[in-house]
């Protein structure tokens, strides 16, 4: 499989600039219609998955703000739609749910069905731990901690298709994160400036010998490290072409400058170069607020803030390419009815996440959520888990990557699809 | 007073160090025990073999140390290393002044404590008011640090990096470089994670006293030892799970019967799952509190015990072994230890005392408890083997003690073993001898080593040079064989993270996958590269290499000479004429000089002003063809060796240590 997989990756590569010359020869097009052979750079359709990292307040995000038990729960924390003189009030989506005011970029995506949110969601397993839920989510096997891969790598590994590049999945995270741990060819890199051999301040040493590991991969070494080795120059040349550095996002689109921004700027540029890339990752910190919340303004207005101009930005750089991006967001459980005695929210629960794309069912707040009276509280403090994260992972994985073996992205689950995606 | 206790703490460590290694090596093998290596029936020369033995079972060699194994002898050497008693003093200077490494786990707690900790002794302490706490504000964390810094507290950052530096020195300089290589293997395969908040603390003392005092032993004892020590029960959960068949412990007397919501064991369930969360929650705040979800069975510990630590995946476990097992491992947690954060249990042992609790069956043994009450009384079956009822915390003993034995761990521990020193696909008639021993010698793990390296599979050809080195080796492999001076050793870590492997912060149970697969990857391979480069040439700070220094100060003849003398200084016994042929091409490359010339230029304007001079010569005048015929002379190179030498040797030795043979081991 290896040797077929690196046969497919020089032979696409070869291809590519064959048809750069002008046409693929007869035969060579045979090949590729009876070996079902595509080329492995192009533009394909992408999933970028954004994970909150701290377990994001979903009763914030988006409140039921018709309910009273919520309201008397967060004296201090609760936010009405109603436009009153003080302070930001929230943006009232469908009479029940408000979107909180410093996420007014989404409004408009909401708006014209783009954005969608599924309220309620969480993992079957009630573990309060950041690391467990975390590790949970990420292997895609909630109860199982010795998975030794997570959910993404066995995505890459059903894409159905064998025309795997060293972009296919890209983490822009300094480590390899727990979803992309696996047998599947993935990356982590927190810059794609990193991606050339370098020597600062000296560029011509720098090609020189880049030179001489391009030829001593070639020709010194066979298996694994020659084809890593030519894999990893291609794509070195690749980026070159492309200029990252110098990167004008599309619309005068200018992205917060924010650890997410950049990360998603970043995806963007890769999803243009059209290397290939099918599955990108980035996350987002800091939403683990146990102490001082704020409303309208403060830490977790901050968070939400740069959440969504982050994605919008993003969204409005890729323009023509927004038909084949779908972005999900997801956090590893919700945080506490009940408001604590330090102004802020504990370990609960559920949560809400956010699904932005073209495809996506949007404009809803998809999920159940009953009234917030004690007695319909999880554990009798917390909102309850309505629907399986899998049940979402996995339906918007299908309709974005036609990845559609479950028992092997989410092998436990067997559950409904709750229509995310518009069919 | 503190520094007394410490070294009595020192004092204690030292004399159990000793007791240990005695009882194990009293009486026990000698070099001569260890049959003559089997390499020359492959063809191997005993140099060869030496750079293989060394390839294997250290970090890398260091210059000249394949004369010193061969002058040793090959055996003796083995057996040396595996007795860990050459002398370390050196090592021992570089590591006195990491004071954090030397602590006992209850000393880390104290200095070290986590920030809500130190959030909640600043609220008893009435310094904060609950209310007014903003982490996001400067006063704030000005007064957390003033708080810190008056009770002699340390951010526990500084605990994990001086953990990472001594790591990092240890592996690059102990002359017991077996031990330390056998200390990854075992920590690998029994992993825990600093990324897991609750057991990050604990990982220091686990490293230094539950693994690298066993990584010789019986494969049973190192088991034990992983079993018992909090940072595995907390990483794996077993701290917080209990039996629904457990009965509560009698009190001393009526008086000091606990309240309900003080039920022993029901704190510390709560410890291991939910407060303990790096946050500061429920402590401060009495809020409806989480069903105490750690108050129930937990399998987590049981399910991977049996398919990662000894039986493996394919073992013959079901999943009712699994739940039967955890029923057994009930009740094994950690001691309270430390002020704050564990006083669940310390109250618990203020309303019973130590003989109540002796005669209800609990252990304490070191940072261990077994707490009787929260173990299930009744009767379970794992693979056949009935444990219970009442059996305590002697089930869970037999219980590791029938795993640590099974055919199946048998095969799967001597399976990785050979993964790791042999190949990644090593072959089954070395497999067989191996799991032999195994059996035989009751799983020590020096036997199985011994029985490994004197197989013939061990030297053959398919075997030397097969296995990729992970990020880690090949960073501390660099500096060894460059004889490089570490002085901020967090750098090459750094380097190392970059590269692929963030040691100790593998988030799953599984241990980072030990297969070149894993660790070659188009971004990561490309950082091995950037990795020699910058070390070679010096700028990978505190990272210092004197590459005249490791030729005696000989300065090359002509960069031909650099290449050669260097590639075999860096990979010594080894057929280098492809490499160097194909590196020959750049140092004859006509840009090279003038682009190396030029960035020593740029960096040193006044320094060299004739190399200056010559290189605009050179640009400005001469042609292609007196060039080749410059090139051709040598003259070329004579003229600018003096000048340009230092950059372009560390050019062609960074190429070197990014080229494929170098990944290899």
């Amino acid at each position: 499989m290896v040797s077929r997989r690196g046969f497919l990756r020089s032979g696409g590569l070869a291809l590519m600039g064959v048809g750069l010359m002008g046409g693929i020869p007869g035969f060579l097009a045979e090949a590729v219609a009876g070996e079902q052979l595509i080329n492995p750079y192009g533009k394909r359709k992408v999933l970028v998955c954004i994970f909150q990292r701290g377990a994001m307040d979903g009763l914030m995000a988006v409140t039921p703000f018709t309910d009273e038990y919520l309201k008397a729960a967060r004296p201090n924390l609760f936010m009405s739609a109603a436009k009153t003189g003080t302070g930001a009030s929230l943006i009232d989506l469908d009479g029940h749910y408000g979107l909180h005011p410093s996420m007014q970029a989404f409004e408009p995506m909401f708006r014209e069905k783009r954005l969608g949110i599924v309220h309620g969601i969480g993992s079957p397993n009630n573990t309060r731990s950041h690391f467990d839920a975390q590790d949970y989510m990420e292997s895609g096997t909630p109860f199982n901690k010795g998975t030794a891969s997570g959910w993404l790598n066995r995505a890459v590994g059903l894409l159905g298709h064998d025309a795997i590049t060293p972009f296919t999945a890209v983490s822009l995270t300094s480590a390899m994160p727990r979803s992309f741990y696996g047998d599947n060819p993935t990356v982590s890199i927190s810059n794609l400036q990193d991606f050339a051999i370098q020597m600062r301040g000296n560029p011509g040493a720098a090609n020189m010998a880049a030179k001489s590991f391009e030829d001593l991969y070639d020709k010194t070494s066979t298996g694994l490290l020659h084809d890593t080795g030519k894999e990893s120059f291609d794509a070195v040349k690749m980026l070159q072409k492309a200029d990252v550095k110098n990167y004008k996002p599309a619309n005068n689109v200018v992205y917060p400058t924010s650890a997410l921004g950049n990360s998603l700027k970043q995806i963007a540029q890769l999803i243009k170069m059209e290397v290939g890339m099918e599955v990108a990752f980035t996350e987002s910190n800091g939403w683990d607020t146990h102490y001082s919340q704020g409303t309208d303004n403060g830490i977790f207005a901050r968070n939400v803030g740069d959440l969504s101009s982050s994605m919008m930005a993003f969204w409005n750089d890729l323009s023509a390419y927004q038909d084949d991006v779908t972005v999900m967001t997801m956090t590893e459980f919700g945080r506490t009815v009940h408001q604590n005695g330090t102004g802020g929210t504990d370990h609960g629960r559920a949560s809400c996440n956010f699904i932005l794309g073209n495809n996506v069912n949007g404009g809803l707040v998809h999920g159940k959520m009953q009234p917030l009276a004690n007695e319909n509280l999880e554990d009798g403090r917390d909102l309850a888990v309505t629907t399986d994260f899998r049940s979402v992972f996995s339906e918007v994985a299908d309709r974005q990557l036609k990845v559609t073996n479950n028992r092997v992205l989410f092998p436990d689950w067997k559950g409904e699809k709750i229509g995310v995606m518009r069919a | 007073m503190k520094t007394g206790l410490s070294r009595f703490y020192c004092a204690i460590a030292v004399l159990f160090i000793l007791f240990g290694f005695s009882a194990f090596y009293t009486g026990q093998l000698g070099y001569k025990d260890v049959p003559k290596f089997p390499y020359k029936s492959k063809g191997l020369t005993e140099r060869e073999a030496a750079a293989h033995l060394l390839s294997r079972f250290t970090y890398g060699a260091t210059p000249g140390q394949v004369d010193e194994v061969v002058k040793t002898g090959l055996e003796k050497w083995f057996a040396q290393q595996l007795e860990a008693r050459q002398p370390d003093d050196s090592l021992k200077q570089l590591l006195k002044d990491f004071d954090a490494v030397k602590l006992s786990t209850e000393q880390i707690i104290t200095k070290y404590p986590r920030p809500f900790q130190v959030t909640r002794m600043m609220i008893r302490d009435s310094v904060v008011n609950k209310d007014s706490i903003r982490s996001d504000r400067k006063e704030y964390r000005d007064l957390i640090n003033n708080y810190m810094q008056q009770h002699g507290m340390v951010a526990e950052q500084e605990l994990y990096r001086q953990f990472i530096n001594q790591k990092v020195l240890r592996a690059a300089y102990t002359q017991n470089q077996l031990q330390e290589v056998m200390t990854d293997f075992w920590f690998n395969h029994f992993n825990v994670s600093i990324t897991k908040n609750q057991c990050a603390v604990f990982i220091p003392t686990y490293e230094r006293d539950v693994i690298r005092p066993n990584v010789f032993g019986k494969f049973g004892n190192l088991l034990l030892a992983t079993a018992k020590s909090p940072a595995m029960l907390i990483y794996l959960d077993n701290s917080s799970s209990s039996g629904d068949n457990a009965a509560p412990a009698k009190p001393n007397n009526t008086q000091a019967k606990p309240k309900a919501d003080a039920q022993p064991g029901m704190g510390m369930a709560m410890e291991g799952s939910s407060m303990m969360m790096g946050n500061t929650m429920a402590m401060v705040a009495p809020k409806p509190q989480p069903k105490k979800n750690g108050a129930g069975l937990n399998e987590n510990y049981a399910r991977e015990v049996m398919e990662l630590h000894t039986l493996g995946v394919d073992g013959g476990y079901t999943q009712n072994d699994v739940t039967q097992a955890a029923r057994v491992l009930t009740g094994w947690t950690i001691y309270p230890m430390g002020d704050e954060g564990y006083g669940y249990m310390r109250k618990l042992q203020e309303r019973f005392s130590a003989d109540r609790l002796k005669e209800q069956g609990y252990v304490h043994d070191g940072e261990f408890l077994f707490t009787a009450n929260r173990h299930d009384r009744g009767q379970k079956t794992v693979l056949g083997k009935q444990f219970g009822p009442d059996g305590g915390y002697q089930e869970g003993v037999d219980l590791l003690n029938m795993l640590a034995h099974h055919q199946s761990t048998a095969k799967f521990i001597t399976r990785k073993l050979a993964v790791r020193f042999v190949s990644d696909n090593p072959p089954q008639s070395l497999l067989n001898k191996m799991v032999k021993t195994f059996n035989e010698k009751d799983g020590d793990i020096k036997e199985v080593l011994i029985t490994m390296v004197s197989a013939p599979e061990f030297w053959s050809k398919t075997s030397v040079r097969e296995k990729t080195k992970s990020p880690f080796e090949l960073a501390i492999g660099a500096v060894r064989t460059l004889h490089a001076d570490i002085q901020q050793p967090y750098q090459l870590y750094t380097w190392i993270n970059r590269m692929g492997e963030k040691k100790y912060y593998y988030q799953a149970p599984t241990g980072f996958p030990d297969k070149g697969q894993y660790w070659i990857n188009t971004g990561s391979l490309l950082n091995r590269m950037n990795f020699g480069l910058a070390l070679a040439s010096g700028r990978i700070p505190g990272v210092n290499v004197n590459l005249m220094a490791l030729n005696q100060n000989h300065e090359p003849e002509s960069a031909q000479a650099a290449l050669t003398t260097y590639s075999k200084l860096i990979m010594p016994e080894r057929n280098l004429s492809e490499t160097i042929k194909r590196l020959t091409p750049m140092l004859n490359d006509p840009q090279l000089m003038d682009k190396v010339a030029a960035a020593s230029a740029q960096n040193k304007p006044a320094a060299n002003p004739s190399t200056a001079s010559n290189n605009v010569m050179m640009k400005g005048t001469v042609t292609d063809t007196l060039r080749d015929k410059a090139l051709k002379n040598n003259t070329y190179m004579a003229m600018q060796a003096k000048g340009v030498n230092k950059n372009m040797l560390s050019q062609v030795v960074g190429v070197i240590i990014g080229s494929p043979e170098f990944q290899r081991r």
